[in-house]
């Protein structure tokens, strides 16, 4: 298709090939992989829906020392770090200008929404009195000086309205075109609307989880001594939200590049550079504020003291300063392999991060043992199984991933149940389409 | 000149109204988390004193009593109440510290042969009722608060089951239902429903037979302690009073011989953590200034970036021959 391809030595093309998300229209749907991780998913969340009707002592191993398991620590405190893509990437390129990473905003969208909603209902299944949560509609019963309020209405408003409405044009384009002329008449009517408030609601997507981001951090303020001192400090909310952007960095351009290794697409030089740049700024941004609240607090010797959570300390750093120093380099940034390789590093230093203060740099002075049980195990996989299975489909029937512009012609994936149809893809040349002057797109979605 | 205010006057007479306005509308109120928070005067207290408790245990029974609490009779094989920590059915427990020098185990040491002080003593532990409690600061929908003579109390109806008073209280007082569908997060309360509404103290203290825990005002309890120190002096741990100043202040106040971290008491320092936990958000948070400038300098860019990219989009729709997408 694409006439200027060169491969490197890994056997991927490094030209420009990202123009718009197009849809992975040549692979299976159902894939063994996929029923995998719907098993999990349906194991998962059928034991949720049991719980609703059960006490959480008998489905977690939670006790009062460790009021909270897994679902909370990892599902939502250490997993919306990586689903923070959207903040990340939306930041740079809507306030820095970063025009080039536009053409990934939807990857990183997507996965941000599944990890945003799945750790939501993992919290809703994991708070023991959910149906007080009405009082969120009562502003007068607020704390407002409470980050778990913070985060318990911000959370939520977030994924329902702001990461919503940012992905509803996946869902509008691909009605645009498969849906009834009436349809079209329709959208091409809402479409400018929805311009117009688009750069609204980008504000609220970018205040909104700088606020609960930062506050997940400020959560753990309140816990005091029980957290080792290490990772105890004023600075954890800014310290937290800055995790978040390098997670979120990190995990889109992990995932841009296993998607496109595992669906056979080529890659685009200079958006991943740009991703690999600003994730070593974020690492260094991330280290420099560590270093600095290290040496502020006078917890050096005990950063170097090698016992065992010093060796953590020096673990989780370390696994954020090598990717901040080797993708300075442009020939890494520029080698998908080691990208990849940089990348997955700065996720599990950036994970790492947000995971120890609540669990194994969590000692309270009456400390009992917490290790999650296999029921809530098997949850919490539920969830990033359902998540992995919604990214899967949504790649597949709507216009997500990044890729060449010649290879797509507007033609979708039909819904069907089971047996898709391959799909008929009209083979109509740009160069044709723009001779006979078909703006067949007014809707611009 | 005369009669006609210039430029500058005009301006210092307007600072100076406003200054008055603000001032007089404004609430001068006091800082909401101070550092070292100070006890209002009809604070009430529990003083326990470690070294009259003769762990007689009539307390628990009392408190379990008074808050319609079963046995917790796990341990004694489901003979009687015999709780390990307090727990979910516990608000109130005396525990027992023995030296593990003095006493080994199978080995009966003389008590003049173990150092002085260092043999055993007993703890009574219930919720601590800070004068600033993490637990309330952290609560998000004001289920846990701090109400009438500082008893702190928790509302059923509020209460979201988020556990985060749990993560909070360095105390490790909130305890959680995890047995029950509808759990409950259960505390001492003071007895504030079940007796000092009714004009009673608490019924650990009214019970209590050696007078080893007593209800009082904070303040008179406070003297009534340090008077008991300087009375007898190197009697009592440190010559000082636990729960004075730890955590910012409680509202229960300990004496004991023995170490106060040896009998579970953990050693904290003075600053409240609810002023540690909100010193900085509380400024950037204030009438939601910080989110609202966040989202003016935002949208000064983004509006600015938007309206560029609106301005090239069908220039680049034409050249690419492809819609924009969002």
């Amino acid at each position: 298709m694409s006439n200027q391809q060169t491969a490197d030595t890994t056997g991927t093309t490094l030209i420009n090939h990202w123009q718009r998300g197009v849809p992975v229209s040549h692979e299976r749907v159902f894939t063994p992989t996929l029923l995998f991780f719907s098993a999990i998913a349906a194991i998962g969340l059928a034991m949720a829906g049991v719980r609703l009707f059960s006490p959480l002592g008998a489905f977690s191993s939670m006790n009062d020392a460790y009021a909270w398991g897994i679902w909370k620590t990892f599902n939502v405190m250490t997993l919306t770090a990586l689903g923070s893509g959207p903040l990340a990437l939306g930041i740079a390129a809507w306030v820095f200008n970063r025009q080039k990473l536009h053409v990934v905003m939807r990857t990183a969208l997507v996965s941000g929404f599944l990890f945003y909603s799945t750790g939501l209902i993992a919290l809703g299944f994991d708070v023991g009195r959910p149906w007080n949560f009405y009082n969120a509609a009562f502003p007068w019963t607020w704390n407002m000086e409470s980050a778990m309020l913070e985060i318990s209405i911000c959370m939520p408003l977030y994924c329902a309205l702001f990461l919503s409405f940012e992905v509803l044009p996946l869902f509008l384009e691909r009605f645009y075109y498969t849906g009834s002329e009436r349809m079209r008449v329709l959208l091409r009517r809402v479409a400018p609307y929805i311009r117009r408030i688009y750069p609204f609601f980008l504000i609220g997507a970018y205040v909104i989880p700088l606020m609960h981001q930062s506050s997940l951090g400020g959560l753990l303020l309140l816990a005091g001594t029980k957290i080792n001192p290490l990772w105890q400090s004023p600075a954890m909310p800014l310290l937290y939200l800055l995790a978040a952007g390098l997670c979120g960095l990190a995990f889109v351009i992990l995932l841009l590049l296993t998607c496109c290794f595992r669906y056979s697409r080529s890659l685009d030089v200079d958006v991943l550079t740009e991703l690999g740049n600003l994730l070593s700024c974020a690492c260094f941004l991330f280290l420099g504020v560590r270093v600095v609240d290290i040496l502020w607090r006078g917890q050096l010797h005990a950063a170097f003291a090698f016992d065992s959570m010093s060796i953590l300390f020096l673990i989780e750093n370390t696994l954020i300063a090598i990717p901040a120093i080797a993708l300075r380099s442009k020939a890494m940034r520029e080698t998908p392999r080691k990208l990849f390789n940089m990348a997955a590093l700065a996720c599990v230093g950036g994970t790492l991060y947000r995971f120890i203060p609540t669990t194994i740099a969590y000692a309270p002075a009456r400390s009992t043992s917490y290790f999650p049980s296999v029921p809530e195990l098997l949850m919490a996989a539920g969830y990033i199984s359902l998540g992995i299975v919604a990214f899967s489909l949504a790649v597949k029937y709507f216009a997500v991933l990044p890729g060449d512009d010649r290879d797509w012609n507007h033609v979708f994936r039909p819904i069907g149940w089971l047996r898709a149809k391959k799909p008929v893809v009209e083979v109509k040349s740009v160069a044709v389409a723009k001779s006979e002057g078909t703006t067949a797109w007014p809707a611009s979605l | 000149m005369n009669g006609i205010l210039n430029r500058r006057q005009a301006l210092k007479v307007m600072a100076g109204f406003g200054g008055t306005m603000a001032a007089a509308v404004l609430p001068a109120k006091a800082e909401e988390h101070p550092a070292h928070p100070v006890a209002p005067p009809d604070a009430i207290a529990m003083l326990y004193d470690s070294t009259i408790c003769t762990g007689c245990k009539a307390c628990m029974p009392a408190c379990n009593e008074a808050n319609g609490l079963p046995a917790d009779s796990l341990m004694s094989g489901g003979i009687w109440d015999m709780p390990t920590d307090l727990n979910s059915k516990t608000k109130n427990i005396i525990e027992l510290y023995q030296d593990p020098n003095a006493w080994k185990a199978g080995e009966h040491v003389p008590k003049d042969v173990a150092p002085e002080g260092s043999d055993f003593a007993y703890v009574k532990r219930q919720c601590m009722h800070c004068l600033d409690p993490a637990c309330v600061t952290g609560c998000p929908f004001g289920a846990l608060k701090k109400g009438e003579w500082g008893a702190v109390t928790w509302n059923s109806s509020l209460c979201i089951g988020c556990r985060y008073c749990e993560v909070a209280c360095p105390f490790e007082v909130p305890k959680f239902e995890w047995n029950n569908w509808n759990p409950k997060v259960v505390k001492c309360e003071f007895c504030f429903d079940q007796r000092l509404k009714k004009n009673m103290e608490p019924a650990c203290t009214a019970v209590c037979p050696t007078g080893a825990v007593v209800f009082g005002k904070r303040t008179d309890l406070l003297a009534k302690a340090k008077d008991r120190i300087s009375a007898s002096p190197d009697k009592y741990f440190e010559d000082r009073v636990y729960g004075e100043h730890e955590a910012g202040g409680t509202q229960v106040l300990y004496l004991s011989r023995v170490a106060f971290d040896k009998l579970g008491l953990p050693k904290l320092s003075s600053t409240s953590l609810g002023h540690y936990g909100t010193k900085v958000t509380s400024v950037i948070y204030k009438w939601l200034s910080g989110p609202i400038l966040a989202a003016a300098v935002l949208g000064f860019a983004i509006r600015r970036n938007w309206d560029r990219h609106e301005a090239e989009r069908p220039e680049r729709e034409k050249e690419t021959g492809f819609p924009d997408q969002l």
